[in-house]
């Protein structure tokens, strides 16, 4: 029983992971009806960005600046940087290509996927590189019975939990939030209601993208690494997420993550962690036949 | 009228030049050959950048060397870079360039046994074969499938596992965790492990991760809960230093209350410090000799030179298989070197008699491929991490 629990913490964290990028493809699928699939890739240079900052600090021994400023910092530094990148992102590859076809905007974000993966690769690093965690954040273990999780692996999983509630209420409560849900109803619409569309669409893009920079941030203190390709499996990984969560709702973003990792953890420690992903992607399978709009999606018809 | 004539007069200076040019040489064999290329080929971008990119300054740096001390009787050696990012379809992509020029006389790499299994049919189907020598593919289908292109310098897994199984059972391994990273170099070579241990009832449990992983929480509960003494881990590298740093962070300590066992990419010291020590007192085992670690001038001198070319801090984004990427460079162009020259030209069925036959000069001493195009004496090395280096401990094989 106490492994079952132990394996259902360790599912809760990496589901905390994948919700919060999760959230980003949904958001900007609401919004556009397109899949930004280098959005794994902006959670990888939000992690990079992340561990400069911290190297930057902790190697040079710049100042002698607390520990808590330098997490601070790298939480600006990755949110705002992985924001920008989201925003010059749409406004380079995907804007052009606003009213082509379906498949165009899908090639290009591959591209631009590929494009970040390379860059980092060849102008930073191709091996990990380190975060220095252990000189930023207390390295604790807590332990509940038999049960243990490290203190950063909680943390992850409460500031998820908090970003999530921050954003439902952004989106839920603010004017802003409801322009953009106009906005992902009916974009001609909205515009004649005197909707900035194209507004709506960048701050989609920074929030998705600030998240998945949080996310590479909150990751970094927990695993202490961060490499070129971290965000490819992590982003299919959350892209499943938000489908069987129901693509385009947010709520459902968040509980596909938290389903998804949890599920994946119970699978590798019950079953066998060499057919982990192929009970993943069958319980994708299972979703999608038994409701294809996804556990919280709405039914396609009252789209079309 | 005029015309003829003067094109009688070029053909004239023209064969007076070539006679003049035997002239002055000795013998066939001295002839200098018009074009000669070879391909450095591997990952040498992607997600096993880290290596590859070391063994490409490797071959650089050999055929930089070679073409310095002459070349083929004068001519240079021209060097292409064939990037297969670890995927064998592009590697039929760009053998298939190499398979149609032939001035292009051989191939060092594949560097990965999958990459290799899925397009040695290719380089093996063609007239003449173009042969490769490989600095790391272990799998043993890869020189025991009878192709007479396949050449590789390291050890092979079946000598890798046992030896590695037999060397945790002398440090008293009682029950063992073995992992792959689902490739065909890592599965093949954990599951010779895992046999070989079994073999000695050691009590194994068997994970996989997926190349990209980061996250071994599950894995790590399950190594909780099963008692492991001993973690091994058959994998290319990029993975250990998050591994090890989790399994710290779960209160398993190595050299403590659990050993580690890596393989290849493992026996990297920079994993050390990106694991923030935490893989401090971890063992490695490597198919090939680490150039910094063995005894020998030929090696030292290398290890001079490639902290000269790439600077005093390159050997710790080297990877593991930068000596053995110019051992493999270095018999390879002895092969070309020592091959027949007519008109200009070298055959690549020449190369591969030559490289049967010969008996090469390296860094790491005299290398001879036996019938199959394994080395012959080709060892296996534990290392151990320790302050901030891999040190060798012993030669266990070979």
């Amino acid at each position: 029983m106490s492994i079952f629990l132990q394996q259902l913490i360790n599912g809760l964290e990496l589901g905390s992971l994948y919700a919060l990028v999760a959230l980003g493809y949904t958001l900007i699928y609401g919004i556009l009806e397109m899949l930004n699939f280098a959005h794994g890739d902006v959670y990888m240079v939000g992690a990079f960005l992340a561990a400069g900052v911290a190297a930057f600090f902790v190697h040079n021994e710049v100042a002698a600046i607390p520990a808590g400023l330098v997490v601070g910092l790298m939480v600006v530094v990755a949110m705002g940087g992985a924001g920008l990148l989201g925003v010059g992102i749409e406004r380079i590859a995907y804007r052009p290509l606003r009213n082509a076809n379906r498949l165009a905007p899908l090639i290009t974000a591959i591209g631009v996927s590929l494009f970040l993966e390379s860059a980092v690769q060849v102008w930073v690093s191709p091996a990990p590189v380190l975060v220095p965690s252990n000189a930023l954040v207390p390295q604790t273990v807590l332990h509940f019975g038999t049960l243990t999780t490290p203190l950063t692996g909680l943390s992850l999983f409460v500031v998820a939990i908090a970003l999530m509630v921050a954003l439902d209420a952004f989106v839920f409560r603010t004017r802003f939030g409801s322009a953009m849900r106009a906005t992902a109803q009916d974009r001609e619409a909205a515009t004649f209601m005197g909707i900035d569309v194209d507004r709506v669409i960048l701050v989609t893009f920074f929030v998705a993208s600030a998240l998945a920079g949080m996310a590479g941030v909150l990751f970094g203190l927990w695993h202490a690494t961060a490499d070129f390709f971290m965000g490819y499996l992590l982003g299919i990984k959350a892209f499943t997420a938000a489908v069987i969560g129901g693509i385009g709702n947010i709520r459902g973003a968040m509980i596909g993550g938290m389903l998804l990792g949890v599920l994946e953890s119970l699978a590798g420690g019950f079953i066998s962690t060499q057919f982990q992903d192929t009970f993943v992607f069958l319980a994708l399978i299972t979703v999608l036949l038994i409701r294809p709009q996804g556990l919280f999606g709405q039914p396609l018809t009252d789209r079309a | 009228m005029a015309q003829p004539r003067i094109f009688a007069l070029i053909a004239v200076a023209t064969v007076g030049l070539a006679a003049c040019g035997g002239g002055s040489t000795t013998g066939a064999a001295a002839n200098k050959p018009d074009k000669v290329q070879i391909a450095a080929e591997g990952p040498f971008t992607g997600d096993q950048a880290s290596i590859g990119a070391g063994a490409l300054k490797a071959i650089q740096l050999a055929v930089s060397d070679f073409n310095k001390a002459g070349g083929v009787n004068g001519t240079p050696v021209g060097l292409l870079i064939w990037d297969d990012q670890h995927s064998a379809q592009t590697a039929q992509t760009l053998q298939a360039a190499g398979i149609a020029d032939p001035t292009v006389l051989g191939i060092v790499g594949p560097m990965n046994s999958g990459v290799v299994l899925g397009s040695v049919t290719g380089l093996q189907a063609a007239t003449p074969p173009l042969p490769f020598v490989s600095e790391s593919a272990s799998n043993t289908k890869v020189t025991d499938s009878g192709w007479s292109v396949a050449h590789r310098v390291n050890a092979r897994d079946d000598a890798q596992g046992p030896a590695d199984a037999a060397f945790m059972i002398a440090q008293g391994a009682k029950k063992v965790e073995v992992m792959d990273a689902k490739s065909d170099y890592s599965t093949a070579l954990a599951d010779q492990t895992e046999a070989a241990l079994k073999a000695k009832s050691i009590p194994t449990q068997r994970d996989s991760v997926k190349a990209g992983t980061t996250d071994f929480s599950t894995i790590i509960t399950k190594i909780k809960s099963f008692n492991a003494d001993w973690v091994y881990f058959a994998d290319e590298g990029p993975e250990a230093a998050p591994f090890v740093s989790q399994l710290k962070q779960a209160g398993l300590t190595i050299g403590n209350n659990i050993n580690f066992l890596g393989t290849d990419g493992e026996e990297d010291s920079s994993i050390i410090t990106k694991s923030q020590s935490a893989y401090d007192g971890a063992y490695a085992t490597n198919i090939t000799a680490d150039p910094a670690g063995v005894s020998g001038s030929a090696a030292a001198a290398y290890v001079t030179e490639y902290k000269t070319a790439y600077g005093p801090d390159s050997l710790s984004s080297a990877g593991p298989f930068y000596g053995s990427a110019y051992e493999a460079a270095q018999t390879l162009l002895q092969a070309i070197k020592n091959s027949p020259v007519n008109n200009g030209k070298i055959s690549r069925a020449d190369v591969i008699s030559h490289l049967a036959s010969d008996t090469f000069t390296t860094i790491f001493g005299s290398v001879k491929f036996n019938a199959k195009g394994d080395v012959t004496g080709g060892g296996i090395y534990v290392y151990q991490a320790k302050g901030n280096a891999m040190v060798v401990l012993k030669q266990v094989s070979g």
